[in-house]
């Protein structure tokens, strides 16, 4: 008796046991992994916070790796087994919201009081399309500051802000190269990649050229692009070989040994530096005398999925993830709550106020559904510049391409 | 004998069914959607029939991908049954610590694509690389070259890296067929005074002839679909020079959510191999005409 007693205790407890879990929401949360922070271990630890806070939601964190990031989502949202909420790449939201595979969430955000002058502008802009809201912005960084070793720059007699401006970076460079000795002034690059194309962009934004133009066709074949793109090719012979085929990466190993004076990365690249015997600094981008360097925005924002059955606490969860006091914990870039912002940039970044007018006065890439192969036409414009041809003709080239599109 | 008959049938069900699913299926569906213009943001299709053939084969970066990867796959190929035939020859010879010899040359066959492809971009390296620090230092060039950031030299030296990686399963093939060579035929041909290079043309290529078709075709069908080393160490750069096939495949699918073009791209790489596979199988089909007896 005592025996049959206990089975149906168990009995019960076994059935008991889902039903109590099923009173729960459990969210399916995807973020990638860019860099090798130990980011998650905080991440854990907000998520925890949240459960706590949020005692009906349980979250479940899918960490994946940058390479593999875009497929797993683009595979998973075309399956039907789509996360709730997840990490959209800025320049995957337009595309994502054209899809319908994300949520508009303006009136969510309006709601929740999340509003445009809570986060960086660039970065709230990069999550609009065609006047909806379609994530709220997570972290946020700008291409490019100028990263520079001071010995180097001393060596050759260099003052570190002359590399603010176009004349003065040339010069620097010019000062600094000594092929035959394997020293670099400039870390060029233009491999098949996305921060090849951050860069171009950011010259092209400091001397007031853009991408697209007001009414979306291609303005890379503008007087003030072309002259950007004519400045970038005049520092390929202070570059180190093999532009077409490097990355920021590469151009980083040559930065950390030694061999190259100035490198362009965003302030994500400071831990990195932090840690190495390099004597560095740096400066916001670089413009022609009398303007200011615009940079290019880079960074992620939350989106919920139209396919969600948790949207309502998928929110909440955004609106927790971007939160002053939480924001700058779960970021390994820079928080994209200005308030997170600053408080980040004043514990972990060098120059935190250099750093925080960088982010204000940065443009985000053009905000289109078909922004990716516009990038791809960057791609191949940035190597046609890089490998001398005539740029004039290569912009015209591209810019064919680019309104071949719509 | 009707029984018998199910029985067949039942026990093939398996693999036809996985085949049907896992092969056909997915086939079937990319040449449909080479048919509709899609794309991940125009989830609703409209069927273009082959206008998006049209389009695709109207522009120039269709004629050079097809060019590149019918370069890669010729060269590739070549250079890598080769190599791996003379090679074979070597390992069939009485060699000291043979069986350590042969695990050697196998090493590279063995490594991941990606690994082998990380490995040849450091030695590439322009700055850093063991390749230009050899040339600098035997005094050929006063610089780095940079193999794969030039238009010129970046197709080579991708070919060059996955001839290294492949040679050793040619040599393998090959060393396998050496060795079922009837040793009284070459005895005989020794006796009757023919040299090694006779004795090679016409004892050993003709006992094996079958075997070099076959490796020829496989490491046609392989090469032509490689992606890993081409990926990694020029993502089909600089300037569209090393874009073959499936690297210009993926990146249409998943760098920019192109499907429907990839799918044309992917029908007309079937198209091409399928083309090359029937002129292998027709050369071989001619060959055994000519040796059959009268």
């Amino acid at each position: 008796m005592k025996r049959l007693l206990t089975s149906v205790a168990m009995a019960a407890l076994l059935t008991a046991a889902p039903a109590m879990a099923q009173d729960k929401t459990v969210l399916q949360f995807w973020d990638n992994q860019q860099t090798e922070s130990g980011l998650s271990d905080y991440q854990r630890a907000a998520v925890e916070r949240f459960e706590a806070e949020n005692p009906d939601v349980t979250v479940n964190v899918t960490t994946i790796p940058y390479p593999e990031y875009q497929q797993r989502l683009l595979t998973a949202v075309q399956g039907g087994n789509a996360p709730d909420i997840a990490t959209l790449d800025q320049i995957w939201v337009a595309a994502f919201a054209a899809a319908g595979a994300v949520e508009d969430l303006s009136e969510e955000a309006a709601a929740a009081g999340l509003t445009k002058d809570k986060f960086f502008p660039g970065a709230w802009d990069s999550a609009s399309y065609e006047g909806g809201l379609y994530g709220i912005p997570f972290n946020v960084d700008v291409w490019q500051f100028s990263f520079y070793n001071a010995a180097l720059l001393q060596e050759a007699g260099v003052d570190p802000a002359s590399l603010a401006t176009w004349d003065g970076l040339k010069a620097a460079a010019e000062a600094v190269t000594d092929r035959a000795a394997g020293r670099f002034g400039v870390g060029l690059f233009g491999h098949e990649g996305e921060d090849t194309v951050v860069v171009m962009n950011s010259f092209v934004f400091s001397n007031g050229g853009s991408v697209l133009g007001e009414d979306g066709s291609c303005a890379l074949d503008e007087p003030a692009a072309i002259e950007a793109l004519t400045y970038l090719q005049s520092l390929v012979p202070y570059a180190p070989q093999g532009i077409l085929n490097a990355s920021s990466g590469d151009m980083r190993q040559l930065f950390l040994n030694g061999s190259l004076a100035i490198e362009f990365w965003p302030a994500l690249e400071q831990p990195t530096l932090q840690k190495s015997a390099i004597d560095w600094g740096f400066v916001n981008g670089t413009a022609p005398e009398g303007k200011t360097p615009v940079g290019t925005y880079g960074g992620w924002n939350l989106a919920i999925f139209s396919a969600s059955p948790n949207k309502d606490a998928a929110m909440r969860f955004a609106e927790f993830l971007t939160r002053e006091d939480v924001n700058g914990d779960v970021v390994d870039l820079v928080p994209a709550n200005t308030k997170a912002a600053a408080a980040f940039l004043a514990a972990n970044r060098e120059g935190p106020d250099e750093i925080m007018a960088h982010l204000e006065n940065a443009r985000p890439r053009p905000l289109s559904p078909r922004y990716l192969e516009v990038a791809d036409i960057e791609v191949r414009l940035a190597q046609d510049v890089y490998s001398g041809e005539d740029v004039a003709a290569a912009a015209k080239k591209a810019c064919d391409a680019i309104d071949a599109l719509n | 004998m009707l029984r018998d008959r199910w029985m067949s049938f039942a026990f093939l069900a398996p693999a036809v069914l996985l085949l049907g699913v896992f092969l056909y299926y997915p086939m079937i569906g990319t040449v449909i959607e080479s048919f509709y213009s899609t794309s991940f943001i125009n989830p609703n299709p409209a069927f273009v029939g082959f206008k998006q053939y049209e389009t695709v084969m109207g522009k120039a970066e269709f004629w050079q991908v097809l060019a590149n990867s019918l370069v890669w796959t010729v060269c590739v190929v070549a250079l890598q049954n080769v190599i791996g035939f003379f090679v074979a020859v070597l390992l069939n010879q009485a060699l000291p610590a043979q069986g350590l010899v042969r695990a050697v040359v196998l090493l590279p066959w063995v490594l991941p694509g990606v690994v082998v492809a990380i490995l040849w971009r450091f030695m590439y390296d322009p700055q850093l690389g063991l390749i230009n620090s050899f040339l600098i230092s035997a005094g050929l060039t006063t610089e780095g070259i940079a193999w794969l950031a030039d238009k010129t030299t970046a197709m080579g030296a991708v070919i060059l890296a996955a001839v290294w990686k492949g040679f050793p399963f040619s040599a393998l093939i090959y060393l396998a067929a050496l060795q079922s060579v009837d040793r009284e035929q070459i005895e005989a041909a020794t006796i009757d005074g023919a040299g090694a290079l006779r004795r090679l043309r016409d004892v050993v290529l003709p006992a094996i002839r079958n075997v070099i078709l076959v490796n020829v075709v496989l490491t046609t069908i392989l090469t032509f679909n490689y992606f890993d080393i081409v990926w990694v160490l020029t993502r089909g750069g600089p300037q569209g020079a090393t874009d073959i096939f499936p690297t210009k495949i993926y990146e249409l699918g998943f760098g920019q959510f192109r499907f429907g073009e990839a799918a044309t791209y992917g029908v007309a790489s079937i198209g091409v191999l399928a083309l090359v596979a029937a002129l292998y199988v027709l050369a071989q089909r001619a060959g055994s005409r000519r040796r059959r007896p009268v």
